[in-house]
């Protein structure tokens, strides 16, 4: 395997690695715009111009594949004048945007200018001028003359999408990013563009203006939106000193961006994830436990009511559960053990499918847990129990809330009617609450922590990012006190670790894991979901 | 929008490439012999024949100097002013255009006659100064011999 | 002195095979397919010491022996005929009046190269030369010159004419496959060179026209005659020289490689334009290459004299410039030229070449300040080495050149915010 000596320490790399790669792979950093691993290799930026010795050029270290015995220099003088120069010409045609430009705070032209920049402007002939604010479809706006030509939207869109949209338009100087006439960038992942814009020209519309970047809170999630399960970074706006905007600091989710993960989505995400948390941050929440006319009740009281119903339900084999495939594994095992408890159920899950598989991240299963409900629950189909209920055979039907989209929970068709006691339990005023007779809050997605299973077996985890609204509190802990008011003996789970480690002494399918070693990128069990395709 | 003999000379041009998409600038030189200039609409048919998207043509034609993105003058003239036509009065004779024409560089005259275009080194500095009208070379010019040249054309 | 390159473009109807083979034409070709093995042809190129013509004068038959001997994909010759380089017309000459000559030569060169295909990429601008070469190559084909079974050896090689259509890039090599290809003519990062991986993937060689045209004389006259003419074994054949600018006759030149500059223009060219303006300076090699002062010019025009005097035979375009000339608003229009045909793929080149113009616009125009001959060189030193293809350099070189050969120039204009130069007219 081919060795290379990068400033002076030498290291091993695959045979095929760019200097870049080998650099990048041991924390060294070196500057470049056009590189990105999910995309070809352009070679343009110049940015990454690094000393090989023996080369009489200095060489992109983007492109340049390791030597054994290479030797490279990525810090010194020669270098440092060629980086400096790169940044000098990025800079000339480009628009002092920094006050209004979304991209601050992470934008490499900021940080390079910083780091490898010579702080002084000799351009003083006219900065070449483009369009701004271009609604190119309905994601993103394109500012033509923040853009430096690194050609990364453009590959995007012709190797991750296929769809072709942007290309650069016209040459020289006077080279832009444009779209066809007439035509709009909506392929279904037109976001993922703005990530990679290393500068303010792609931005995301639903962000514009939200926020300044460094005041958000930043918390490694998983999106809840379909079975694919993608790695996000869910970011929150926080309150911080000097802050004058009340917007800013509300503890709402700003937005959601991909994390990467090779073995799920690589870099990318698609725009509904991408943009699920509006839909979240604006659903009418349930404040608190209330019955069917919304008079509150004290939360002992409630839960007392509903396990009466249930117990009683039980007793005759009349009581029905259905459960929503967005919900965590805790909170799906604790609802199993309630029931085990009480002495069972007709459970079946809600199944939630919507268009087709793609032919690359999205899911027609918009169950972000189906599988896990499949493991937990078994894979009795919810129309099953609302037919039961509509047959009369069930006296009491708790039914799970969606906890990412209000729209995504069942609808009952009315099967309120032929039950004597409708229990919602979930965050948001939907179809089904409003038919409920009891109703107890829980916690949406990205309020709780927990795990989730994803269409390919990975069992990844969701994280709490904000506050609970109202009283919501996590599925699995309603469900705990549902057992302590019905004297079920249970164990006292105070957090997800627990009910996670619980469930796997109990289940073989969780068999071997542990809820300390499940990480940031998730834990492949090697099987993907069998749940009812 | 074409017809089956057009689309018969795009045929041949794609069969004589092992990928479609190579017969592109071929193909746009057919689009303005028939329209004049390309359009749009043009570059979104040879999109789809060509299996490329309408943007990607869009970036050939805007990349490309000769290609005509609105129509142009019956009379199209292209004036070389690089350095060895300039160094043989080419700014003169841009100049005498401009006034005779009485349009500037990049214009059309208003009845659709002539348009008028600076562009790069024709290879054609041992006759400058010179112009290209339309397709053909006009070399050695004189201010006489250009306004007898332009006396007759229609 | 022999005319080789030029012996047929006088004589009539000489564009027509029926006159090409009557002085021999495609003997070459013939004697090649149908008794050399395409390693043979590599190596009497090699021997004849043919470097480039199209401006980089890169040996040709090592440019040939990079191609894969065993031939396990497809194979391509492509003819470089997209000539653009500012002072440069001689490839146009030969597919004008003599396309037979160049066909010939890119057969010869497809056989060598083990090719299917050989692509003519000629300008859009050369409308009258593509005509001309379709016609021929309809010629060629009717008589078995091209297409299928070449001189009837079973051998097929299609010969096919590409028109361009209006961008000085895509004479660079790697710009012209992307171009061919059917996208934006954007150069390419190397390696991988077109000799492993080029147009459509497959293994490439691209040649300039003027240098395929030797090539049939080199097969039928043999590679030790070619190699006797010119100045050493490094500077070989008879080679076009074109001259423009301040000079009485301006055209095309056939003369023994290593011709003196001063001969081309004061013998062949006739001498300066007008009498009392004589030679300032002189571009001897199209506008990429660095300029020569009037006391510079006693030199010969080959690659390695002009090397050797910092300056370059590149494609030949000897430009002439007398003592009317404003050096500052000649550099601002080479200037212009480089920032209006850069792709704009790379930064140093996208920015540095409309950065370096619009300084010199207003040098030229008065309004110059006295940091700007020094910015002007500092911005041509960071372009140049830094960029994917030879461009940037390209247009940094006449930028160094200029202001540092006649830096009294730019530094009066800047002093006296206007043009200085005495008489300074363009006639």
């Amino acid at each position: 395997m081919p060795k290379v000596t990068i400033d002076g320490v030498e290291i091993e790399v695959q045979p095929g690695t760019t200097v870049l790669q080998a650099a990048l792979s041991r924390g060294r950093e070196v500057p470049h715009y056009c590189y990105h691993p999910g995309l070809s290799i352009a070679g343009n930026c110049r940015m990454c111009l690094v000393e090989v010795e023996k080369a009489p050029k200095l060489m992109i270290a983007c492109q340049t594949q390791v030597a054994d015995g290479m030797v490279v220099n990525t810090r010194n003088e020669r270098v440092e004048q060629a980086q400096s120069s790169v940044m000098e010409f990025l800079l000339i045609n480009h628009p002092l945007d920094c006050p209004i430009c979304d991209q601050a705070g992470e934008c490499r032209l900021q940080e390079y200018a910083v780091e490898h920049g010579t702080g002084v402007s000799r351009h003083d002939v006219g900065k070449v001028a483009q369009s701004k604010a271009v609604d190119i479809g309905p994601h993103i706006t394109l500012d033509q003359e923040r853009c430096i030509q690194c050609s990364r939207c453009v590959r995007f869109c012709n190797e991750v999408t296929g769809t072709g949209e942007l290309d650069f338009f016209q040459r020289g100087d006077r080279t832009k990013i444009g779209l066809y006439p007439g035509k709009s960038l909506d392929n279904l992942y037109s976001g993922n563009v703005a990530d990679i814009c290393p500068v303010g020209a792609l931005t995301v519309k639903e962000f514009r203006f939200a926020t300044r970047v460094w005041y958000l809170k930043n918390t490694p999630s998983v999106c809840a939106g379909c079975s694919k399960g993608c790695n996000v970074m869910v970011a929150v706006g926080r309150k911080q000193e000097l802050m004058t905007s009340p917007g800013q600091m509300d503890d709402g989710i700003k937005r959601i961006v991909p994390r990467v993960n090779e073995d799920v989505n690589g870099h990318w995400i698609c725009d509904e994830g991408r943009l699920s948390y509006l839909k979240l941050e604006s659903a009418e929440r349930l404040p608190y436990a209330q019955d069917g006319d919304g008079v509150e009740l004290d939360w002992e009281v409630a839960t007392l009511l509903a396990v009466q119903s249930m117990q009683t339900a039980a007793a005759t084999g009349r009581l029905g559960i259905i459960a929503s495939p967005r919900a965590t594994n805790e909170t799906l095992y604790a609802l199993k053990k309630l029931v085990d408890g009480i002495g069972g159920a007709r459970i079946g899950t809600h199944r939630n499918h919507r268009g087709e598989d793609d032919n690359l991240l999205i899911r027609a299963d918009k169950g972000a847990n189906a599988a896990g409900a499949a493991t937990i629950l078994g894979t009795e189909d919810a129309v099953a129990v609302t037919l039961a209920a509509r047959n009369g055979e069930l006296d009491t039907l708790v039914v799970m809330g969606d906890s990412l989209d209000p729209a995504d929970t069942i609808d009952l068709h009315g099967a309120a009617e032929d039950v004597g006691q409708l229990i919602f339990v979930g965050p948001f005023v939907d179809v089904a609450s409003k038919a409920a007779h009891l109703r107890l809050p829980a916690s949406a997605w990205a309020e709780e922590d927990g795990t989730m299973v994803n269409c390919d077996g990975r069992i990844q985890l969701v994280r709490r990012c904000h506050r609970p609204r109202g009283e919501g509190r996590p599925g699995w802990l309603v469900f705990q006190d549902l057992m302590r008011a019905a004297g079920v003996e249970s164990s006292a789970w105070s957090e997800w670790g627990e009910v996670y480690d619980a469930m796997r002494d109990d289940l073989d399918a969780f068999g071997g894991t542990s809820s300390a070693a499940i990480g940031l990128l998730g834990l492949s069990t090697g099987t993907p979901a069998a749940a009812g395709a | 929008m074409y017809g089956p003999e057009f689309e018969r000379r795009v045929d041949a041009l794609v069969a004589r490439y092992p990928e479609p998409k190579a017969a592109m600038l071929m193909v746009l030189w057919e689009v303005q012999k028939e329209k004049g200039w390309i359009d749009s609409e043009s570059e979104a048919w040879v999109g789809k024949r060509l299996g490329t998207s309408p943007a990607q043509v869009h970036g050939v034609v805007s990349f490309y100097t000769m290609y005509k993105q609105k129509p142009m003058g019956r009379h199209h003239v292209q004036v070389c002013t690089t350095l060895s036509c300039m160094l043989r009065g080419s700014d003169e004779l841009m100049g005498h255009l401009e006034q005779k024409l009485g349009i500037k560089p990049g214009e059309v005259t208003a009845d659709g006659k002539f348009s008028l275009v600076r562009v790069e080194c024709l290879g054609s500095c041992g006759t400058a100064p010179m112009f290209q009208l339309n397709d053909d070379y006009h070399e050695n010019l004189t201010l006489e011999s250009v306004d007898r040249l332009l006396e007759g054309l229609e | 002195m022999e005319r080789v390159l030029t012996r047929n473009i006088h004589k009539e109807n000489s564009q027509s095979i029926g006159v090409y083979l009557a002085g021999g034409g495609y003997e070459g070709l013939r004697k090649a397919v149908t008794s050399m093995t395409p390693a043979e042809v590599v190596d009497a190129v090699k021997k004849s010491g043919l470097r480039g013509r199209g401006g980089a004068g890169f040996p040709t038959g090592l440019k040939w022996s990079f191609m894969p001997q065993e031939k396990t994909k497809k194979h391509y010759l492509l003819c470089n005929a997209d000539e653009s380089e500012p002072g440069t017309f001689k490839d146009r000459l030969l597919m004008e009046q003599d396309p037979h000559m160049t066909l010939e030569g890119c057969m010869i060169g497809a056989y060598a190269m083990q090719a299917d295909a050989c692509y003519i990429y000629i300008r859009g601008e050369f409308v009258f030369g593509a005509r001309m070469l379709d016609e021929a190559v309809a010629e060629a084909y009717a008589k078995g010159y091209a297409g299928k079974n070449v001189c009837g050896t079973g051998w097929n090689c299609d010969l096919v004419v590409h028109r361009g259509a209006g961008a000085y890039i895509c004479g660079e090599e790697t710009a012209l496959m992307t171009s061919l290809e059917g996208e934006r003519g954007n150069p390419r990062v190397k390696p991988p060179f077109p000799a492993q991986f080029g147009v459509w993937g497959m293994p490439t060689t691209i040649n300039n026209v003027e240098t395929l045209a030797c090539v049939p004389d080199i097969i039928v006259r043999g590679p030790e005659w070619f190699a006797g003419i010119g100045t050493d074994e490094r500077n070989t054949g008879s080679k076009l020289y074109c001259l423009s600018g301040h000079i009485q006759r301006p055209g095309v030149y056939e003369a023994p490689m290593g011709l003196p500059l001063k001969e081309l223009i004061n013998d062949l060219g006739g001498g300066m334009l007008h009498p009392d303006r004589p030679l300032k300076a002189c571009i001897p090699g199209g506008s990429s290459v660095p300029v020569l002062r009037a006391e510079e010019c006693d030199c010969n025009l080959d690659f390695d004299s002009l090397a050797a005097l910092k300056t370059g035979l590149g494609s030949a375009g000897i430009m002439v410039m007398d003592t009317s000339t404003c050096m500052v608003k000649a550099l601002q229009r080479i200037s212009h030229f480089y920032a209006h045909e850069s792709c704009g793929q790379c930064t140093p080149c996208r920015e540095g070449c409309g950065w370096m113009e619009r300084i010199l616009l207003r040098i030229e125009e008065g309004r110059g300040l006295q940091q700007d001959i020094d910015l002007l060189k500092n911005i041509a030193d960071n372009i140049e080495g830094r960029t994917i293809c030879a461009l940037g350099d390209a247009a940094a070189w006449p930028v160094q050149s200029f202001v540092t050969k006649f830096r009294d120039e730019f530094q009066a204009h800047i002093d006296e915010k206007r043009c200085t130069v005495q008489g300074a007219t363009y006639a």
